[in-house]
C-alpha cells in the first residue's frame, strides 16, 4: 500500500512509520517527502492542499494524520454518532476535512479517493511513548483531570518523563520514539486500549482495502 | 549570567527593561532596540576590559544614557551601572559596581563576552593559519577557527563534524586546505567524491557551519550574541538550529558537562518562533513606538494560553496581537 504521511515534526514521522508498519495488512511504500505541518490548526489548514496533491500528483492511496490534542476537547463514542460533529475535537475536525476535500475530487491516478487514517494524541505523542512504562498516563486519566478542572501532567511534564529533559534535541527525541514505537509494535493492544486516539487510528488502518490491482 | 538590563535614554530604548533567562529570542521591528541590547551587552564587555571606576559615577551628562545591569547567582549582588560621562563623548561610559568583592570574578566573565553577524561571504573567505581559535564577528576566519579545532580539540573537532555531516548528509567529510603563505579554506567532500569549496557552498550551508563551529566550541564564552540567527536557513532545519543553540544554554540537557552559555539572538522568522511555544519564557518581544521602543516578555501575556490554543505563536506574532511588529503608516 502507498501511504503518505503527515505529521509535526520529523520524530513523530519516525514513530508512525514504526506503528504504521504494525497494524496495515499490506506491504508499505511511502510517498513524498515526509508531509511537515507546524502543529494545530496549521495541520487542518494544510492537510486539504496535501489531499488534494496526493490525489492528483500521486498514487498515494492512504494519507495517515497525527496531531497532539493539547487541551482541546477529547474524541469520545458520543461524536461518532452519524451526522455529530464536536467542533472543539480535533478527531473531529481533522475528519471533517476530510469529508469536505475529498467530496467532490473526481476519480484520478486510477482510483477514486486517497483514503484517510486519523490518530489524536492526547495531550501529546509523548503519552503514547509513556503508555505502559507509567500507569498514570492514560487518556482516561487525561480526561477525568480535564473534568475535575486539575491536569494530571502537561507536556512539559511528559517530556521531563519520556526525555529526562523538556528540552530533547530532534536526535534524541526521534531515537525515543522510534525505541517506543517498537515496544508498542510487538504488541499494540495495550496503547489501543489506554488511548483510543490510537485506537481509531489502528481501526482506520485495518481497515485499508487490501490491494487488488499489481499497480 | 546577566539577569536584566534596564535602560534609559541609549538609543531607542529610553525606558525600559528586560529579564533575561539563558536563552533569549529577541523579535520585533527594525530599529526597535534589538540590536542595541546586543550593543549594549558588548559595551559592558568592553568596558568590562578597561578597569573599574568603582563607586558613584560623579560626572555624567544629563539626560544621557544610562544602563544598569544585574546579575544571576554567584553574581546577584552586583549591580552594573554603565553611564554617559560627557557630551562630546557619549561612548565613554563609566562602570559602577556594588559589592566590588566579585567584581574580578565577573570582569573574567563579562571578557568572554562574544557578538556576532554572521555573513555567508566573510564565512566562506580563506583565513589566515595563524589568526588563532576565535571565530570573527562576522564569521571571518571560520576555516582557520575550524583547522585549530582539528589541532588542538580534536574531540571537540570530531563532534562538530559529526553533527554537520548529520545535519547535510549529501557530504561525508569536512575538508580543509592548507594554502601557500598560510593560508586555510575549508570545504565539504561529497558523498560521490566531488569536493564542494566553501565559496561554492550554498549560503545556509555556510551559516549552518558558523552556528556549528559557535555551539561545539570547547571553551565557549559566557554570553553569546547572534543576530538574525536564522539566516539563510531552511524553515525545516530550524529545529536542529534550535537544538545548536539550546546545546550552549542548556548543556546538560544534550548531556553536555560544561557551563551554561547564555544566549541572546535575535530573529524575524514566525516558523523559527513556533518553536518556543512550550518554552514562552525564552522570547522577548521588542515593541516600536515612533523612535521609542521598549522590551516585554511573552510569557508576562496573561492570556497567552489562549492565544495558543487557536493558533501557532508565530502566527500569532506576525498577526500584530503580540506587538513587536512594524508600524504601517
Ligand atoms: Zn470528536
Amino acid at each position: 500500500m502507498k501511504v503518505a504521511l503527515l505529521s509535526e515534526s520529523p520524530a513523530d514521522e519516525a514513530a508512525l512509520r514504526v506503528l504504521v508498519a504494525a497494524l496495515l495488512p499490506d506491504a508499505l511504500q511511502y510517498v513524498g517527502p515526509g508531509y511537515r505541518a507546524r502543529g494545530w490548526p496549521n495541520v487542518g489548514q494544510v492537510m486539504p492542499s496535501v489531499l488534494r496533491h496526493l490525489h492528483f500528483n500521486t498514487d498515494a492511496e492512504a494519507l495517515v494524520v497525527v496531531v497532539d490534542s493539547d487541551d482541546s476537547v477529547v474524541h469520545s463514542p458520543a461524536h461518532d454518532a452519524p451526522g455529530y460533529f464536536h467542533p472543539q475535537c480535533r478527531m473531529c475536525q481533522l475528519r471533517a476535512i476530510y469529508r469536505l476535500t475529498t467530496r467532490r475530487l473526481p476519480p484520478a491516478q486510477g482510483r477514486d479517493r486517497v483514503v484517510r487514517a486519523i490518530g489524536v494524541a492526547v495531550p501529546a505523542i509523548e503519552a503514547w511513548y509513556l503508555c505502559g512504562r507509567d500507569a498514570t498516563v492514560s487518556e482516561a486519566a487525561w480526561i477525568e483531570g480535564q473534568e475535575r478542572g486539575r491536569l494530571p501532567y502537561d507536556r512539559a511534564d511528559l517530556k521531563r518523563r519520556v526525555y529526562g529533559t523538556d528540552r530533547p534535541s530532534l536526535v534524541l527525541q526521534t531515537a525515543v520514539a522510534v525505541r517506543e514505537a517498537e515496544r508498542h509494535r510487538r504488541d499494540p493492544r495495550r496503547l489501543e486500549n489506554d488511548f483510543p486516539g490510537f485506537a481509531a487510528l489502528a481501526a482506520d488502518l485495518r481497515r485499508m482495502p487490501p490491494r487488488t490491482d499489481a499497480r | 549570567m546577566i539577569s536584566s538590563i534596564a535602560f534609559r535614554n541609549f538609543r531607542a530604548l529610553r525606558n525600559t527593561q528586560v529579564r533575561l533567562v539563558p536563552f533569549n529570542v529577541v523579535i520585533g521591528p527594525n530599529g526597535s532596540g534589538k540590536t542595541s541590547l546586543i550593543e549594549a551587552v558588548m559595551r559592558l564587555s568592553t568596558l568590562s576590559k578597561l578597569g573599574l571606576g568603582t563607586g558613584e559615577v560623579e560626572t555624567k551628562l544629563p539626560g544621557g544614557p544610562e544602563i544598569d545591569v544585574t546579575f544571576d547567582e554567584p553574581f546577584a549582588g552586583v549591580v552594573v551601572h554603565m553611564s554617559c560621562v560627557s557630551d562630546v563623548r557619549c561612548d565613554a561610559l563609566r562602570v559602577g559596581v556594588r559589592d566590588v568583592g566579585r567584581w574580578p570574578e565577573l570582569q573574567a566573565e563579562l571578557g568572554t563576552i562574544r557578538s556576532y553577524v554572521l555573513d555567508h561571504e566573510a564565512l566562506a573567505r580563506v583565513a589566515r593559519r595563524g589568526d588563532g581559535a576565535e571565530l570573527g564577528r562576522t564569521g571571518d576566519n571560520l576555516a582557520a577557527v575550524l583547522a585549530h579545532r582539528r589541532d588542538h580539540a580534536p574531540a571537540a573537532f570530531a563532534d562538530l563534524t559529526g553533527e554537520m555531516l548529520r545535519l547535510m548528509p549529501e557530504f561525508r567529510e569536512l575538508v580543509l586546505t592548507e594554502l601557500p603563505e598560510g593560508g586555510v579554506e575549508f570545504g565539504l567532500r561529497l558523498i560521490d567524491n566531488g569536493l564542494v569549496p566553501a565559496a561554492e557552498l550554498s549560503q545556509g550551508m555556510l551559516y549552518l557551519t558558523g552556528i556549528l563551529a559557535l555551539a561545539y566550541d570547547p571553551d565557549p564564552p559566557r554570553l553569546l550574541c547572534i543576530e538574525e540567527v536564522d539566516r539563510g536557513i531552511h524553515p525545516r532545519m530550524l529545529r536542529a538550529l534550535r537544538d545548536l543553540l539550546y546545546r550552549l544554554s542548556y548543556p546538560q540537557a544534550s548531556g553536555v558537562a560544561r557551563r551554561p552559555v547564555q544566549v541572546i539572538t535575535t530573529s524575524h522568522s514566525p516558523y523559527f518562533i513556533d518553536l518556543f511555544r512550550d518554552h514562552p519564557e525564552e522570547v522577548v518581544i521588542s515593541h516600536k513606538h515612533g523612535r521609542a521602543a521598549t522590551f516585554s516578555r511573552l510569557i508576562d501575556r496573561p492570556d497567552l494560553g489562549e492565544l495558543l490554543r487557536d493558533g501557532s505563536l508565530g502566527d500569532m506574532w506576525f498577526s500584530g496581537i503580540l506587538g513587536g511588529v512594524p508600524e504601517e503608516g
